[in-house]
């Protein structure tokens, strides 16, 4: 498994909690940044040609926001450029009210297969107050466009003023349709910087408690209407779990191109710069875009592998890790095993973190990476 | 130059009031008697400590030779031997008094005489040293140099009019203060061929010449080569080298009677010393020690531990050289259940405690945990046994103690007229007794009060500086034991006592205390994964209780999968603040807990 990353870093505007990448008002530089991907994309391609990746996934900003032959165009240069396997899963990240029935088949005819919609509410009040631009009508509308597909949907909780009941209404929104078959649900964390932090230093913010039964609410409800839980943020119809994101836990390879992007290929762990301008200059002067770059190995590689993979529902597989790393996980990690047993599934086959505690796992996760630091 | 007979030497120390400016004018003294060359001179050079020059305090004594060339001629060797300022420090400041002749007493000719000045003030009368009232800071607008002088007649009963009056920061007539100390100051008396006495008033510990004794010839000669001996040892030691203060140390021929120097003697251990004890030589022994060496009495108490447990040798080894250059730190080992191995320690104040905290962690580099500061009790046993108790964990049953007792304090407490009623409602709270109320003026009150000692090491300073924002000063010293209703407060986490969190406290006060603090521990004791009960019992019975809440949301739960490594170092930062933690069972107690259940007042509840 291997998958690449390909993040747009434009948007129409800035929804009031983002601290990514993205940036509203330099879409007047879209055409020289992507004239640099593609050459990142190549230039990146000639150390990785006895690799095949089985994922493409468009992030952002908003990936759907750009005219659709940037996009086209990335695919192409991928096609071109990487060895992709003929059923490779290949996502768009698509806001509500920034696509239409032209984009779509420009899109098809790239090759992309699945969609992730951003709906984070269904509550209109909320909606403007992050600042995000669709309403609940156009979130119907993208789904009605997009439903031949494999759609995902994204989902908010925590969000200012939103209860139970607001979370409740949204996840109805969110599978009204057959085609989603995958919903990712994440907490709202206030960074410092955006607008939200504001809201949060206010008191705006529900609880940490708050925001865990509500998450217990999400858990129960999602399962019941058939999507399981499979890592903390993200639920799916058997089957249909994101193959992209799923590389992610298992520690698997991936290329990240473009601003902020960041990659993990063989052992190293590396991020681009969040600059655009320093990223159009190091790409056009042949260099690479990179800002940060560590070699993972020996110890430090099964920690992190173990913090990812306890963060699915699977846990650790005992046998994946033995092959991975030559040594038995319950050896490696006796004292943390013994120590958190109360909070863990240990069977013949894997060792996972129980569901009533996966929402709290940092503590257990703590002892597992200062076991081998 | 030529050897200067004792009629030429001047003995003193300085008095003031913190920030009345005793480390500038000994700054202007040296610097006019060219003691010390102009670009080594950094600003108030006796304040070596870091701890010293950034609270504009002086804690150790420092002294400092310097030489005069008078109005009439003759030359002059003036030895400075600075005291500390700090209540707490009485008894450094009485020592080094011991060494002098006379004293000059700094007055603010803003403030007037204060609380703490006027303490040493008459600890210098009583050690019969004459006093030479200074009044500086007369550049300040605020000046009122005519009333001042008229509270040094009033209140000390010295001429204030003819006192010298200074700017030590400008440098005006700081010759006059040099020519007074010539014709006021007494020379040393002493006789030299009498068998050698010599008080040691400070020490230190150097690397390459082992202790180094700070001393005051008082009878005889010492010089290298003479075999010593101390009153409180059994150890004698062949003088290496001796010499004074330059303020580095400078080696010399010998000391003479009425000279203050150093006496460097190849002492290999710190505890081989006393300080206030008297050296004399082996060869030609005195049978009478001077007198007034008492053995400085710890009154508060406070276990210090190694954040990390391994550190517990390094620990020792700091407290070990701490308590050479103080004589008065007492410690001994001690072990908590949930702080591992560390030390019982006495100190002679809260301040000397607070600095003791950070010497430790920034000379020596040492991270450490300090528990609720505690004081002595004296415990009555039904058995008819008596002993003193200065660690609550250490206090029997309550069923084996028929009675107890605590120190008492006499306060004084020095405050503008406007904040009586303020302070008056504060020692009501504290269990204080009234004992009068003086005018000294129209602008400061004296209050005069009995109270617990146990009192004061909680909030006592805070409640006071907060209430009268902060111009009320307060001196204190310990007066006795007094019988009194103390019970032992426990608290209990996830059921468990926690041994370090332990205190005595007076019977009327454990409820309110025991539900303060376990509202303060649910507030600093974070949230884990199950949830732990808080509780404050009264020998086995709750009294109040708390919960912390089981965690509910701890978990990276944003978007973007592909940064790991932002991930990963939110991970290592909650792993750093987790190894801060100790742990009592399986309950994680972050060191801070330890220390806030000080912060509480009490007042407030």
């Amino acid at each position: 498994m291997a998958g690449i990353y390909v993040h747009v870093p434009f948007c129409k505007q800035k929804c009031s909690y983002c601290d990514f990448a993205s940036f509203p008002k330099e879409i007047g530089k879209a055409e020289a940044y992507f004239a640099c991907l593609y050459k990142e994309l190549k230039s990146r391609s000639l150390a990785l040609k006895d690799k095949t990746f089985n994922t493409i996934y468009f992030g952002g900003g908003t990936p759907s926001f750009v005219e659709p032959k940037y996009i086209y165009g990335a695919v192409k240069q991928i096609l071109t450029c990487f060895n992709i396997d003929k059923d490779a899963e290949i996502t768009l990240e698509v806001n509500p009210g920034t696509i239409d029935e032209n984009k779509l088949k420009i899109y098809k005819n790239a090759g992309i297969n699945r969609f992730s919609i951003g709906l984070q509410t269904a509550n209109e009040n909320t909606l403007y107050k992050i600042n995000r631009i669709h309403n609940v009508k156009d979130f119907e509308n993208a789904v009605e466009l997009l439903k031949d597909f494999n759609l995902s949907v994204d989902v908010m909780i925590g969000l200012p003023d939103e209860d139970v009941n607001d979370v409740k209404k949204t996840l109805d929104l969110a599978t009204s349709n057959e085609s989603v078959k995958h919903i990712s649900v994440y907490a709202l964390k206030a960074e410092e910087g955006t607008p939200m932090f504001t809201r949060y230093l206010n008191g705006e913010l529900p609880s940490d408690d708050e925001v865990a039964d509500i998450y217990d609410f999400v858990v129960d409800y999602l399962d019941k209407k058939g999507y399981k839980r499979y890592e903390v943020s993200n639920f799916s119809k058997v089957g249909f779990e994101s193959k992209h994101n799923k590389n992610y836990w298992q520690r698997g390879e991936y290329l990240g191109v473009g601003v902020g992007a960041s990659s993990f290929i063989e052992n190293r762990r590396f991020t681009n710069t969040e600059s655009i301008d320093e990223y159009v200059h190091a790409i056009l002067n042949n260099k690479v875009a990179e800002v940060f770059s560590e070699d993972v190995v020996g110890d430090d590689a099964k920690a992190e592998y173990v913090m990812l993979a306890l963060r699915t529902s699977d846990g650790v597989n005992l046998q994946a890790y033995k092959n991975t790393f030559n040594s038995d996980f319950t050896f490696d990690f006796i004292n943390s095993i013994k120590k958190n047993l109360k909070y863990l599934n240990v069977t013949e086959k894997t060792v996972k973190i129980k569901d009533d505690y996966l929402y709290v796992q940092n503590t257990i996760l703590v002892d597992f990476i200062s076991e081998k630091q | 130059m030529a050897e200067i007979s004792k009629e030429n030497i001047r003995n003193f120390c300085i008095i003031a009031h913190i920030d009345h400016g005793k480390s500038t004018l000994a700054d202007r003294l040296i610097e006019m008697t060219g003691q010390v060359a102009e670009r080594d001179m950094e600003q108030q050079i006796l304040d070596s400590m870091d701890l010293e020059r950034e609270r504009g305090i002086t804690i150790k004594l420092t002294p400092v030779r310097m030489l005069y060339k008078a109005k009439n001629g003759k030359d002059y060797i003036f030895n400075l031997i600075d005291t500390p300022g700090h209540v707490d420090f009485t008894y450094e400041v009485s020592r080094s008094l011991k060494a002098c002749e006379g004293a000059i007493l700094i007055v603010d000719a803003s403030q007037g005489i204060q609380a703490q000045t006027l303490a040493n003030v008459y600890l210098a009368l009583d050690s019969n040293l004459e006093i030479m009232p200074v009044i500086n800071k007369i550049d300040l607008p605020s000046a009122d140099v005519e009333s001042v002088a008229k509270e040094i007649e009033d209140v000390i009963g010295l001429d204030g009019t003819n006192a010298p009056k200074i700017s030590a920061k400008t440098g005006i007539n700081i010759e006059e203060v040099l020519e007074r100390i010539v014709t006021d100051i007494p020379a040393p008396k002493g006789d030299d061929s009498a068998p050698l006495k010599a008080l040691i008033f400070d020490s230190y510990y150097d690397n390459f010449k082992g202790v180094i004794l700070f001393v005051r010839v008082v009878d005889g000669v010492v010089k290298p080569g003479t075999k010593i001996k101390t009153f409180m040892s059994d150890k004698e030691f062949d003088v290496v080298e001796v010499g004074t203060f330059n303020p580095e140390l400078r080696p010399k021929q010998s000391l003479d009677c009425g000279e203050v120097g150093y006496i460097a003697a190849s002492i290999k251990s710190i505890s081989d010393i006393e300080v206030g004890d008297t050296v004399f030589d082996v060869d030609n022994p005195t049978s009478e020690p001077l007198p007034g060496y008492k053995k400085a009495q710890p009154v508060v108490f406070s276990g210090i531990y190694p954040l990390d447990g391994s550190k517990f040798n390094d620990l020792k080894e700091a407290l070990l050289k701490l308590k050479l250059n103080d004589a008065s730190l007492t410690f001994e080992p001690d072990h908590s259940t949930a702080l591992g191995f560390g030390f019982r320690c006495g100190f002679l104040g809260l301040l000397h405690m607070e600095i003791i905290q950070e010497r430790l962690e920034r000379e020596f580099g040492l991270d450490i945990i300090t528990t609720a500061p505690s004081v002595s009790y004296i415990v009555h046993k039904t058995d008819g046994e008596v002993f003193t108790v200065e660690n609550p964990t250490k206090l029997p049953p309550a069923v084996e103690i028929e009675y107890m007792e605590e120190p008492v304090i006499k306060a004084s407490i020095y405050t503008p007229p406007d904040y009586v009623g303020a302070i008056m409602e504060l020692c009501q709270e504290k269990r204080c007794v009234f004992e009068d109320m003086v005018y000294i003026d129209s602008k400061r009150v004296k209050l005069n009060y009995e109270l617990p000692l146990n009192e004061i090491v909680f909030d006592f300073f805070d409640g006071l500086k907060s209430r009268t924002r902060g111009y009320a000063s307060f001196d204190y010293e310990v007066s006795g034991y007094k019988r009194s209703e103390l019970v032992k407060l426990d608290m209990l986490l996830n059921g468990d006592i926690c041994d370090a969190l332990s205190l005595i406290v007076h019977k009327d006060k454990a409820y309110a205390r025991g539900r303060a603090i376990a509202e303060k521990l649910k507030e600093v004791i974070p949230r884990q994964m199950f949830e732990i009960p808080v509780q404050a019992a009264v020998g086995g019975k709750i009294i109040a209780r708390e919960t912390v809440k089981a965690l509910r949301k701890d978990v990276l739960a944003k978007c973007y999968g592909g940064d790991i490594t932002r991930k990963k170092k939110l991970l290592e930062k909650q792993k750093e603040g987790k190894k801060k933690m100790r742990k009592l069972g399986s309950v994680e107690i972050p060191s801070e807990a330890f220390m806030s259940i000080l912060k509480i007042d009490s007042s407030d509840k």
